[in-house]
């Protein structure tokens, strides 16, 4: 069986890349049959790991007590679990044309849970801390703990910061100092590019590399 | 009743979550644990529509013999296979466990690894340094790719040390601005959405 | 022949790239990698916790950022079995459970570590930021039994863990923007410690919650997985590919230099 999927693997490998030569049959069988095995794949976890410990479940909770045959263990008060799941229920309005203002109920509550939540959460995460690692290291300047170089990338900090703020501001017109300004953030902001677009070139990479040494050494070792 | 319950709801959760986080007395935090919960039951529903829209999409193809239409029948049999399997077995049947392992993890590692191919043939032409800007992108992007493997320092023994410096001083503040102004972006947003200002998750029609 | 050179075949430097990975693989070149900053603190943040610590693992990454991910996850658990740390792991990408599931157990057999005992997978629940906010509260109300199905009441090393405050470090394996969540609703919210784990698409965003320590450490991709391979001793899968890697980043390098030098001397030409 385990050589059995190895040569199904390296089959569906080589079918994938027969596109670098140009699309065909054996590509678009590959892709099709990713696409369907991933969705069932997915279908599978989210009723087993979502549906039934989210739904299924805190729903027999509410309603076992009052099953015939079942003795009365909760109170009435797990009853509450039952408008989450009616609400959930609405999902399924999308799949009729006339009822899909139903969708709206679920959620605008997600949606507003979800606002509630993130806006204390990220002015903390992301205004805040980010604005106290940027002003920080001037603390350290001032104490005199900070060598002269540590001087420079703090002021350098500083700089990169404002200047890309600047390039993102639109409420003023770029014009004299904050257009130099707004070019240096660009400055910035392409080597924050080129840095990211390195470190993406060795992620695909890496990825080439274990396909290319599972066909090299597991598949042609199967054969020689 | 279409739209102004849900903009109550959205209103009425967005701003009593907000207060919770303000107050520790029991009943806001078990308030804010109850509607945690209620949130976490919703959302696998959600999960009822992208499926439900994928299997339209291809039952559409077929019935209407789109382009390569045939193909969408290898879709159903892949996804009957694993569902079939699945769901009344569960994740860790073993049918279940070799159709992932064979089929799905090697195409979807093989998928996103044509990817370097294509990078290296778009850098070869499309790379150029034909401003100071670009040449900076550039130049960024040669250290970093060098400097992140191994012959970069037999090449020269400060290349690791320049990639890091890069990345701990111009490309981390590059980063914050983009983080200061996306993350002020959105907070103004999911202001306008408890205020009911901004709609657009209630989509079209009344 | 100038633009015959811009103008390549793109199908000749797809045969260039398969050659550069191809040939490094069949010579087996082992060139030392130099460990950076990053690594070494996390790598350091778990060396100093006391024995019997736990820690949580979020594989946040489905099987197309396996061969980046796979190999840091596989050195950190063994990092962690070897220190009797013990490993709480759960996934917040629905693709990833088998993957998770799969490796832990592989991992542990090869370190004698017991399931129950010194590690648990909990599976997949779907929620994202939900189940993260959900987890502060109680571990329980989330996840109410392992991946395998056994009631978390009945598993032993779970007996004194309710929720974050008794997880000493939780570190994302992600793929996606899972580590801002973790930073936003576990660390800003609950004082949960996180580190991350990251493909190379995600690294340059890091950097600004390093340097503010909202990332205890970071592993950078291929090249991280390997640094950290060094540091527990054990040369495995991501030492040999960055050596191959090698070979690949040199021939784009070049590419990219060959393409300037033809585009400058035409642009001459024309001028």
């Amino acid at each position: 069986m385990e050589l059995f999927g190895i040569w199904v693997t390296a089959f569906l490998t080589l079918c994938i890349y027969s596109f670098l030569y140009r699309d065909n049959p054996f590509y678009r069988f590959a892709e099709h049959l990713f696409i369907g095995v991933s969705v069932g794949y997915g279908i599978v976890l989210s009723i087993h790991q979502g549906f039934i410990p989210f739904a299924w479940d805190p729903f027999w909770a509410a309603v076992k007590p009052f099953w015939p045959g079942i003795p009365r263990e909760a109170g009435w008060m797990g009853l509450l679990k039952l408008i989450p799941i009616a609400m959930g229920l609405l999902f399924f309005g999308g799949l009729s044309p006339r009822h899909t203002w139903l969708i709206r109920y679920p959620s605008a509550i997600l949606v507003g849970f979800g606002s509630g939540i993130s806006i204390p959460l990220m002015l903390q995460t992301f205004i805040f801390e980010q604005t106290r690692g940027t002003i920080e290291p001037f603390a350290a300047i001032n104490a005199g703990t900070l060598s002269p170089w540590g001087i420079v990338e703090a002021v350098l900090m500083v700089v990169g910061v404002v200047c890309t703020l600047t390039y993102f501001f639109f409420s003023v017109e770029h014009r004299g100092p904050i257009n130099w300004l707004s070019k240096v953030g660009i400055g910035f902001l392409m080597i924050g590019f080129g840095s990211a677009f390195g470190n993406t070139v060795m992620g695909r990479v890496a990825l080439l590399i274990q396909r290319v040494d599972f066909l090299l050494n597991d598949w042609l070792g199967t054969i020689f | 009743m279409r739209r102004q319950v849900p903009l109550v709801l959205c209103f009425f959760f967005g701003v009593t979550i907000i207060l919770t986080r303000f107050s520790p007395h029991p009943f806001s935090q078990s308030f804010y644990e109850e509607v945690n919960s209620w949130a976490l039951i919703i959302f696998p529903f959600a999960f009822v529509l992208a499926t439900v829209t994928l299997i339209r999409s291809h039952v559409t193809r077929i019935r209407r013999r789109s382009e390569h239409w045939q193909y969408s029948f290898i879709v159903f049999a892949g996804l009957i296979a694993m569902v079939v399997i699945g769901v009344p077995f569960g994740p860790q049947h073993p049918v279940f466990e070799w159709l992932f392992n064979n089929i799905q993890v090697p195409m979807d590692a093989t998928m996103f690894s044509l990817l370097a191919f294509f990078i290296a043939s778009a850098a070869y032409r499309a790379f150029r340094a034909r401003t100071f800007e670009a040449t900076l992108l550039l130049v960024t992007a040669i250290i970093v790719m060098i400097g992140n493997v191994p012959i970069g320092d037999l090449i020269w023994s400060e290349t690791s040390s320049v990639k890091q410096w890069i990345l701990n001083n111009p490309n981390l503040s590059a980063r914050r601005g983009i983080i200061l102004g996306v993350s002020l972006g959105v907070i103004s947003q999911s202001i306008r959405i408890i205020l009911g200002i901004e709609r657009s998750y209630l989509g079209g029609g009344d | 022949m100038l633009d015959k050179l811009m103008n390549i075949d793109r199908r000749i430097v797809f045969i260039l790239v398969a050659l550069a990975v191809i040939i490094p693989t069949k010579l087996s070149v082992n060139l030392p990698v130099s460990v950076s900053e990053p690594t070494q603190k996390l790598y350091d943040y778990i060396d100093d916790l006391p024995a019997g610590a736990t820690i949580m693992i979020a594989f946040d990454y489905g099987p197309a950022s396996l061969p980046e991910l796979h190999p840091m996850a596989r050195a950190v658990l063994k990092q962690c079995f070897e220190k009797n740390i013990r490993v709480i792991g759960l996934t917040l990408a629905a693709d990833a459970p088998t993957l998770a599931n799969t490796l832990m157990e592989e991992v542990a057999e090869e370190n004698e570590a017991m399931v129950g005992e010194d590690y648990v997978f909990l599976g997949y629940r779907p929620g994202g930021t939900l189940v993260i906010l959900g987890m502060g509260n109680s571990i329980a109300s989330v996840f109410d039994s392992d991946y395998s199905g056994t009631a978390l009441a009945e598993i032993p090393m779970m007996e004194n863990i309710k929720n974050y405050d008794q997880i000493s470090l939780l570190l994302d394996l992600a793929s996606g923007s899972t580590t801002e969540g973790w930073i936003t609703y576990a660390n800003a919210q609950y004082d949960l410690r996180i580190a991350s784990g990251v493909t190379g698409v995600l690294i340059s965003q890091m950097y600004p919650f390093l340097q503010t320590g909202q990332l205890v450490g970071l592993i950078a991709g291929i090249s991280g997985a390997a640094e950290y391979e060094d540091l527990i001793d054990t040369p495995a899968k991501a030492m040999k590919w960055i050596n191959i890697e090698s070979f690949v980043h040199l021939l784009i390098v070049g590419l990219v230099i060959l393409g300037n030098i033809a585009f400058f001397i035409r642009n001459r030409q024309e001028e």
